[in-house]
């Protein structure tokens, strides 16, 4: 935490007059990032993304309509053909690469949002190993850790309970619905989403 | 993917692939509360909602402390709301959430977009709900095309159109042989040649008198050709028609085994193909006898469950199936009671029966006219023979017993004038009960000007007694009129259709008919009757008679799911929101809200507020 604060407080001073000097001012708005990252490995000094998917969340709305949805192949496979496909628009791979524009698109769409997810720390420890490198930062972004909001709600009214933190469990005493697939990246940033909405309006069911 | 948002619904299936491309990008979702308001009555909406789990209810303010607490309609999964506040600019009604529910949201923005582009789309939601189960109901049958080949391949030879066929012996001459055969309404007769049978047919015994100079005391045996092709009884019908059109024959001859079972015509198959009405309606003609006649009683629950499924309208079936049963019960009461007593009695059936909507063999509800001047010691016997035949033909004993088999439903025409006036100046409960099953009688069997001259006398009684109509009309507030049970997930919040549905709808119109002298027994005719006396308006009417064909249509659904044993007998009005299709529900919402519509209608016609 302090390392963080500390780190970021570096990152800050030198990207103040980068594109991205907004990240690193305080965010006074009601909207969170989910965010969601599908990686080939658990390890997350060798994990590689495979996709990366966030959506916005304004009150008690998940805004599906304003997300990113970015689908990325290991660089060796990528060819010309396959650009279409993962949604980057040409324009965004104009002197990049795919990664690169990838990863640039999402700060673009994150700018100072808090981010918000399952498992969290993880994807942004692996984003940070591939931001860091291209642009000279690590996300200064507020995180909120999903399955803590969970706990913090169920320990509110039994202090003592060690609750099942497991995705499909938090998702099935919530009642909400798997949205999309199930470790697809948008799918799981949807219904984390669509949990973090129902945590913060009501009472979790005992 | 689950919980993808589905286009493939109405009114999302009557966009292009563009549109429905554009609005999936635009969609947000939406989280609520239990008893969350999401839009107000009085205010504009930014969303039209599609809901993806939970229920939300919509409430008329102003009647929020009645018992039902205003609730208009419910809206459970998939289900849309939001979009007439968005056309009207403002929402007449509040929504507000039963439980915890996720929606689908369409800006308004969007939603508007769709509008002006897709005018099919635009049209879904303006229109009535006739116009409306018209859309669905013609995008159902696009959809099911051809499901109805599957009952004909299926049917077997034994169980479909065998016919009796008519069996001489040889050395029976041509001339007998041509009378019996006109005498049995038949095309063909078999001949017994010791061991073995020969056909001969009309063609056979015309061309064997005219063109091969044969006398008219000439054994049939020699005219009849023994090559005869045959079926099994357990084959499937289809096989005879493949081997009849092979051999360009008319009829085929079917075994049991090694035992002769009958004909099967070509005739017949090609109209079993077509409709089994038709079959039904020859068998019922046909029959000499009770035990026949019994045969083709039993024929006609499949034969509604086999139309329905295949498409036709509920209210044809119930048409055609009124006509069968009528002839069915106008036949056996030939049979069993005397000829000399037909022009001077009248039976009447009545109920549901009557008014020709009963979509299976619904209880007997019958009744009998004598004539003043009829002395008939045998009536009480031959009247209770007449219940259990028709018991027998799987018509079930009326709980109440309205039968001709209780002395109290069979009266002389004076009887019957005085009894109907002291049901209608009494006023009591059992009393206009029994007035009701009553007008709703139809003559089908003996003289019916008997029927008419009591019904005429009733008229006059009535007169235009503003309070008997009152009277008369209260039961329609007897049921409550549930909207809301679309959000219940539990089987156990079901809806008795009959009562809080279809009852309300009947007995109002029954009200109407009666004030207003209309003789016709049938709700849909009555309805188009009273429209067209301008006693209520056409679109109303129209509608009425949608809804009531909507919840026909859901009860038959399920009696046909007890008569197969997947339901018990006991819930066969019981319809619960779980077991409803997205456009079932869409349609049962719409008409249960004109029930509730048309019984406040009533209610302030008749006075019934007290």
């Amino acid at each position: 935490m302090v390392l963080k604060t500390i780190r970021t407080a570096t990152d800050r001073w030198s990207q103040k007059d980068s594109e991205f000097s907004s990240m690193f001012e305080p965010y006074t708005g009601d909207e969170v990032i989910a965010l969601d990252c599908e990686m080939t490995s658990l390890d997350t000094q060798k994990a590689e993304l495979v996709s990366i998917a966030a959506v916005k969340i304004k009150g008690n709305q998940v805004l599906t309509s304003d997300k990113l949805d970015i689908k990325l192949q290991k660089p060796e496979n990528l060819t010309g053909e396959s650009i279409k496909v993962h949604r980057i628009r040409g324009v965004d791979l104009l002197g990049g690469e795919v990664l690169g524009d990838a990863l640039q698109q999402l700060l673009e769409f994150i700018d100072n949002r808090p981010i918000m997810g399952y498992n969290i720390a993880y994807d942004i420890t692996v984003l940070n190993r591939f931001i860091r490198p291209r642009f000279g930062f690590s996300l200064p972004n507020k995180t909120i850790e999903l399955s803590q909001c969970y706990m913090a709600q169920l320990q509110r009214a039994t202090p003592d309970i060690e609750p099942d933190l497991k995705f499909e469990t938090i998702a099935k005493k919530l009642d909400v619905p798997m949205v999309g697939q199930r470790h697809t990246a948008l799918g799981d940033a949807i219904t984390t989403a669509l949990m973090y909405v129902r945590l913060l309006k009501d009472a979790v069911p005992t | 993917m689950s919980n993808q948002f589905d286009v493939t619904h109405p009114p999302f299936d009557l966009l292009t692939k563009d549109e429905q491309d554009q609005l999936l990008t635009r969609l947000d979702i939406g989280y609520f509360s239990n008893d969350e308001l999401i839009i107000e009555a009085g205010q504009s909406s930014n969303h039209v909602f599609v809901v993806m789990k939970g229920a939300v209810a919509e409430i008329d303010p102003r009647l929020e402390d009645n018992s039902d607490g205003g609730v208009i309609r419910e809206y459970a999964q998939e289900d849309l709301f939001g979009a007439i506040s968005i056309i009207n600019g403002t929402s007449r009604y509040t929504f507000r959430t039963l439980e915890e529910t996720i929606a689908w949201l369409i800006p308004k923005a969007v939603f508007e977009v769709l509008m002006e582009s897709n005018p099919a789309f635009a049209a879904y939601f303006q229109n009535s709900l006739s116009e409306k189960a018209r859309i669905i109901e013609s995008r159902r049958s696009q959809q099911q095309g051809g499901s109805d080949m599957s009952a004909f391949m299926l049917a077997k030879v034994g169980k479909s159109v065998l016919r009796e066929p008519v069996v001489l012996e040889s050395g029976t001459s041509i001339l007998e042989a041509t009378r019996t055969m006109r005498e049995q309404l038949s095309d063909c007769l078999l001949v017994r040649k010791g061991s073995q049978y020969g056909m001969v047919t009309r063609t056979d015994l015309l061309e064997g008198v005219v063109l091969n100079d044969h006398e008219l005391n000439t054994d049939i045996a020699e005219l009849a050709s023994y090559n005869l092709l045959t079926v099994q009884k357990e084959d499937f019908l289809f096989n005879a028609l493949v081997l009849m059109t092979r051999h360009k024959i008319q009829r085929v001859v079917v075994f049991d085994g090694v035992e002769l079972a009958g004909l099967v015509e070509l005739t017949d198959v090609l109209s079993f193909f077509s409709s089994q009405s038709h079959v039904i309606g020859l068998q019922i003609e046909r029959a000499a006898n009770i035990e026949e006649l019994a045969r083709a009683a039993k024929g006609t629950t499949a034969l509604v469950s086999g139309l329905v499924s295949q498409g036709v309208k509920i209210r044809f079936a119930m048409d055609l199936l009124a006509a069968l049963n009528s002839r069915i019960i106008a036949k056996a009461f030939e049979y069993i009671v005397p000829a000399e007593y037909h022009d001077k009695v009248c039976l009447l059936v009545m109920g549901s029966e009557g008014r020709g909507e009963q979509v299976l063999k619904t209880d007997q509800d019958n009744a009998l006219i004598l004539a003043d001047d009829l002395d008939w010691p045998d009536c009480q016997k031959v009247m209770d023979k007449f219940t259990l035949t028709l018991l027998d033909f799987g018509y079930p004993l009326c709980k109440g017993n309205i039968m001709v088999s209780n002395p109290e439903w069979v009266k002389t025409e004076t009887g019957w004038k005085e009894q109907l006036g002291k049901w209608s100046r009494k006023v009591d409960g059992t009393g206009l009960m029994n007035l009701a099953i009553y007008v709703d009688g139809a003559p089908v069997a003996g003289n019916q000007a008997l029927f008419q001259r009591v019904r005429d006398n009733l008229y006059t009684q009535l007169g235009s007694d503003k309070v008997f109509y009152s009277y008369f009309a209260m039961p329609i507030r007897n049921f409550s009129t549930p909207l809301n049970f679309f959000g219940g997930l539990k089987r156990s919040n079901a809806i008795d259709i009959k009562k809080g549905g279809i009852f309300p709808i009947v007995h109002g119109v029954r009200t109407m008919a009666l004030q207003n002298k209309i003789i016709e027994t049938n709700t849909y005719k009555r309805l188009e009757k009273l429209a067209e006396l301008k006693i209520i308006k056409n679109d109303f009417a129209d509608n009425l008679a949608e809804a009531l064909s909507v919840m026909s249509n859901l009860r038959l659904n399920q009696q046909l799911n007890a008569a197969e044993g997947q339901a018990d007998d006991e819930d066969a009005n019981l319809i619960s929101a779980v077991d409803l299709n997205k456009l079932d529900r869409d349609l049962l919402r719409e008409a249960l809200h004109l029930v509730k519509e048309f019984k406040a209608v009533m209610t302030h016609r008749y006075h019934l507020e007290r």
